[in-house]
């Protein structure tokens, strides 16, 4: 044997003797990629396709935006290129209003896209009637989505009051090119022609809308200097020009930060799912320990047996990655259920052979990094231990140092190659550090409690003990369950405060009306006609030109996740402060001794770019720049429904620029129907928002996504469930002794049952009371701190997710138990006599 | 009056195409108080008759009577409490379990049957073996003698009307042997327990009230 390279033989009937610990091996190698694949594979699949159908997907090769009107440098710009014949254009608008029907007695916010002819340059505005979108938007007519006639119970030929003006609904749009999923969308999609703009009456100067110029160059090779002639002209602090190859929509903006909450979660189970591959081998290697020492006795050298080993995992680690490959592609179909609603038409899922070599390289990895130290261990096994009945003393040494440094770095590399953020990466690396040294220790406390717990019940007792059976992975087990479900419990926590704070109690006194975009010339007869008193917040729309001199790199704040400084901002003028506001720094909103122009900005935003008292920010307020001295810095008491504004001036600073009135006041929630109504009828160009409806939206939106993550997520429970298997194969032989000899000394089936499911019992019960610990502590954090708002323990709820987890873990240790349990002691005896 | 009586006992089983013979029509009974070597070689069929007499195993044809109770047909769970009460065992591999400690070990027995002075019974138990000092050593840090004596204690925590001890000395050096031995014969007659000692040293067997022979599955002496 020694003579020989490799012997297949024994390589085989290693494999085969240790079967099921095999399979549990495979499966762990196989979750540690499937996630990682079929979301790879997923993101790759809906790039690619928006890629290629970028210009459908925003109608156009180059799109000018702004959420002021476009500037006339680059209107100018753009019928330059037009004469040349170098570009046709269309105007777009698109911006939130109320409609009524003819009679008046109905309203419903709808989200109207204003239009010139030749719109959409690339894709089809699908018609119900199969007609041709052009042909149908004349001048007084309308397109409208389904939802509007079905909610207004209208039909096509109908009426359909819209600002000033009536227009008449000429057909049913079924699909449009640059709205590709309508799950994100306040209300049903009106379409009007440009010709109807100026009638309507609801774009004015300080109005919420989108303005946008969509451009088809007419030569593709020109496409490069057109974008950049029109960069020149445009306004850059307001203005975007951009590709459609570049141009991120709003579609792509939501897969890129689902995805990247996704890749966390997948690189997190790919983590556990080590461990579990670390666990079951060590169990693997434990049952060979006594052939080891056979072999070592009879002459075989360590890197004989180590280079077997080395093959047999390799076969091993091949199956699993094969497996999780094409899990992960059959995975990657099922997702397409999952995102069901939120993924585009045109996404053709496609089988990435990018993401299948990563997959085939992390699954080699993964299994071999992972794989060292039990392998490197072999060594320790000494032919003496076939006489020594002693568990064998394993070193720690530099090896073992630099497999765990390099696990570490293959976690950071891993963890900043699929997010490609290396601020965000590092703060997940560290969290996920935390949370596993956080887990790690509390287990041990538990266990080290759990074993000097002097317990009287003497099934309980023998339960505790099983926990402790030499090599149970008991704290493996605790640790990798605690871990994923501390995750999912906190995603089920949270979610659940959220709905909580703003859904099911949405606060008694807070606001359930929005009006928006009243005009200051109406605001006495507005408030007339509401009736009455409530308070209104004058707003101008602004951006931020810069902050002590240092222009706001839009480019790189865009790139920000969460809030940032490129956007527009409401600001607003009062020398008061709301009821839910304090100053965190400063000694007043305003100060009055200093002669500057002063703002007192909130601290959420400050925190953006470090703002500090004394500091200045330029603004553009309608193309007119504004320098402005902070004055203080508020913060909110806590996270409601009330208005709220990031940036404030003294009174009198901004009372000539243009500006829009805001209110929002509480009403019984019967009446909100016949006020919005009434309202616009009188105001068409004011928007009513009824914030419970819009909150249930957003409800759904929520749910629909943690339902996405928790799926995620559930697989790093695998990991721990595939532990919990391999744990109790490896303790198969422990068990079924334990199981005979209870019997043997005058213990019933029923007592050997009630021992082994207590002890799963009690795996479950520490995994799950820790976690919900952990995830209670972060949940509150987050809710506290991030949401602002008040946290519930829902300890109802969390007593059903013990109950669950306890349930799961019991079932999956006891189902492999069954046949060590029905084990006849006089077989066993008979076994262990010819050994 | 006989404690245990095994009639007409046939075991047979079938390893591959082959049915193999343990036992062949024995027919035995074991009094009160009396100390029984069951002698034979390698294979005869010793620690079959032994699992027969216990109620571990079943056999193939014939009945077993524990004090007067027909156990042939008896359930395990319904024997259970039965080798509870009556049953002691000493096995040669010692069969401790692995996560008790040696005095956990020499209680469960009694707590089973919800004895509350299980532990004072264990405790004293061990001293007289003198294992007081080893009460919290589990099995695997017990020598085999130690682990053989704690064995005994187990088996006879509950004042069993009869223990059943399968080769006791057989893994164990001559004075350690020895040592054990004396120790469970010495209960054996303290408590008038009867004693099923199944063993091929014809040295313990001169010790014994009455020895049967088994070969080939039959009893070919008794004396």
């Amino acid at each position: 044997m020694q003579n020989s390279l490799l012997n297949r033989h024994f390589i085989l009937r290693q494999i085969a003797r240790s079967r099921r610990q095999v399979i549990v091996f495979i499966l762990c190698v196989a979750l540690s990629i499937v996630t990682l694949i079929s979301l790879n594979g997923f993101s790759m699949s809906v790039y690619t396709s928006m890629l290629n159908d970028a210009r459908t997907l925003h109608a156009a090769d180059i799109i000018i935006q702004s959420n002021q009107d476009l500037s006339p440098a680059v209107i100018k710009a753009v019928a330059r290129l037009e004469n040349k014949n170098k570009i046709i254009s269309a105007r777009v608008w698109e911006f939130y209003s109320v409609v009524r029907n003819q009679n008046g007695q109905n309203s419903l916010l709808t989200k109207i896209k204003v239009v010139q002819p030749g719109y959409p340059f690339y894709g089809r505005v699908v018609l119900k009637s199969g007609r041709d979108f052009d042909a149908v938007l004349t001048p007084g007519s309308i397109v409208v989505a389904p939802a509007l006639l079905e909610r207004l119970q209208l039909r096509v030929g109908d009426g359909l009051r819209i600002g000033n003006t009536a227009l008449t609904i000429a057909d049913v749009v079924v699909q449009e090119p640059d709205q590709p999923v309508d799950f994100f969308q306040l209300g049903p999609r009106v379409f009007i022609a440009a010709e109807d703009l100026n009638k309507l009456g609801l774009v004015t100067k300080g109005s919420r809308v989108g303005y946008k110029c969509l451009i088809k160059a007419l030569d593709k090779n020109n496409i490069r200097s057109i974008t950049n002639q029109l960069s020149m002209a445009a306004d850059e602090d307001q203005e975007r020009v951009e590709t459609s190859q570049v141009a991120r929509s709003s579609v792509k903006r939501f897969f890129d930060n689902l995805l990247f909450d996704l890749s966390l979660i997948c690189i997190f189970t790919l983590l556990l799912a080590g461990i579990g591959i670390q666990s079951t081998l060590a169990a693997f290697l434990k049952e060979k320990e006594k052939t080891i020492a056979v072999m070592k006795t009879v002459g075989a050298t360590s890197q004989f047996i180590t280079r077997h080993y080395i093959v047999i995992l390799t076969m091993l680690g091949l199956s699993g990655t094969i497996l999780g490959l094409f899990s992960g592609l059959l995975l990657q179909n099922a997702l397409e259920f999952l995102f069901s609603g939120l993924l585009p038409k045109s996404v053709k899922l496609i089988i990435s052979w990018e993401a299948v070599v990563e997959g085939l390289c992390i699954g080699i990895l993964v299994v071999g990094l992972f794989s060292f130290i039990p392998l490197h261990r072999l060594k320790d096994i000494k032919p003496v231990s076939i006489f020594r009945k002693e568990r064998i003393r394993f070193k720690m040494g530099l090896p073992i140092f630099l497999s765990a440094f390099l696990i570490f770095a293959f976690f950071v590399l891993l963890v900043l190659r699929q997010i490609k953020e290396i601020k965000a990466g590092l703060y997940f690396v560290l969290g996920v550090i935390v949370l596993i040294v956080v887990t790690s220790l509390l287990t041990a406390l538990v266990l080290f409690v759990l074993k000097r717990l002097k317990i009287r019940s003497l099934i309980i007792r023998q339960a505790l003990k099983g926990l402790f059976r030499p090599k149970n992975a008991t704290k493996s087990i605790i640790i990798t369950l605690t871990a994923s479900l501390s995750v999912i419990f906190s995603i089920y926590l949270i979610e659940e405060n959220l709905d909580a704070a703003f859904i099911q109690s949405y606060p008694s006194g807070a606001p359930n009306l929005f009006f928006l975009d009243i005009q200051p010339s109406q605001l006495e007869r507005f408030s007339k006609t509401l009736g009455m008193p409530t308070e209104y917040y004058p707003i101008v729309r602004a951006k931020i030109l810069s902050i002590n001199g240092n222009k706001v790199d839009r480019k790189q704040q865009r790139r920000r996740r969460g809030d940032n400084l490129a956007r527009t901002f409401n600001l607003t003028y009062r020398d008061y402060l709301l009821e839910d506001e304090v100053i965190v720094k400063g000694s007043s909103l305003h100060r009055s001794d200093w002669g500057d122009l002063q703002v007192s900005v909130m601290d959420t935003v400050a925190k953006i770019q470090s703002m500090k008292i004394g500091d200045r920010i330029t603004f553009k307020i309608q193309g007119v720049p504004l320098q402005a001295k902070i004055s203080s810095i508020r913060s909110r008491t806590r996270e409601s429904i009330r208005p709220f504004f990031y940036f404030v001036f003294p009174p009198g600073t901004l009372q000539n620029a243009p500006q829009t009135i805001f209110t929002a006041l509480r009403i019984e929630k019967d009446r909100v129907a016949s006020l919005q109504t009434k309202i616009v009828e009188t105001f068409p160009n004011v928007s009513a928002i009824d914030v419970t409806s819009t909150l249930s939206f957003f409800t759904n939106i929520m749910k629909k996504l943690s339902l996405i993550i928790r799926f995620f997520a559930g697989f790093s429970i695998v990991a721990g469930i595939l532990i919990i298997l391999s744990s109790v194969l490896a303790t198969r032989f422990a068990r079924i002794q334990e199981a005979v000899y209870y019997k043997i000394l005058g213990a019933r089936s029923r007592f050997v049952v009630k021992v082994f499911t207590l002890e799963n019992m009690l795996l479950g019960l520490v995994s799950a009371a820790l976690a919900l610990i952990i995830s209670q502590a972060g949940s509150w954090l987050i809710c506290s701190q991030v949401f602002d708002i008040a946290y519930r323990p829902l300890v109802a709820k969390c007593a059903l997710l013990i109950g669950g987890t306890v349930l799961l873990v019991v079932a999956v240790g006891l189902i492999p138990s069954i046949s060590i349990m029905r084990k006849k002691p006089i077989v066993f005896l008979r076994e262990q006599s010819q050994e | 009056m006989p404690v245990v009586e095994a009639k007409q006992v046939t075991k047979t089983y079938t390893i591959g195409n082959r049915e193999i013979r343990v036992l062949d029509n024995v027919s035995l009974s074991v009094q009160e108080g009396e100390f029984l070597v069951v002698e034979g070689s390698s294979g005869s069929g010793k620690t079959t008759l032994l699992s027969m007499l216990s109620g571990l195993d079943k056999p193939t044809s014939g009945r077993v009577f524990l004090k007067d109770q027909d156990i042939t047909d008896t359930s395990e769970d319904d024997l259970a409490p039965l080798r509870n009460e009556f049953i002691g065992f000493v096995f040669q591999s010692f069969h401790l379990v692995p996560s008790l400690t040696a005095l956990e070990n020499v209680m469960f027995p009694a707590e089973l049957k919800h004895d509350t002075e299980a532990f004072d019974k264990a405790a004293k138990l061990l001293k007289r073996v003198g294992l007081q000092k080893r009460i919290d050593n589990f099995p695997h840090q017990l020598s085999g003698g130690e682990m053989q004596r704690v064995a005994m204690c187990r088996a006879v925590i509950n004042h069993p009307k009869i223990i059943f001890a399968d080769e006791p000395t057989g893994n164990l050096d001559s004075e350690n042997g020895q040592a054990v031995l004396e120790l469970l014969l010495e209960f054996q007659k303290e408590r008038k327990t009867t004693l099923v000692l199944v063993t091929h040293s014809l040295e313990i067997a001169k010790l014994a009230d009455r020895m049967i022979i088994l070969k080939d599955g039959r009893i070919t002496a008794e004396n």
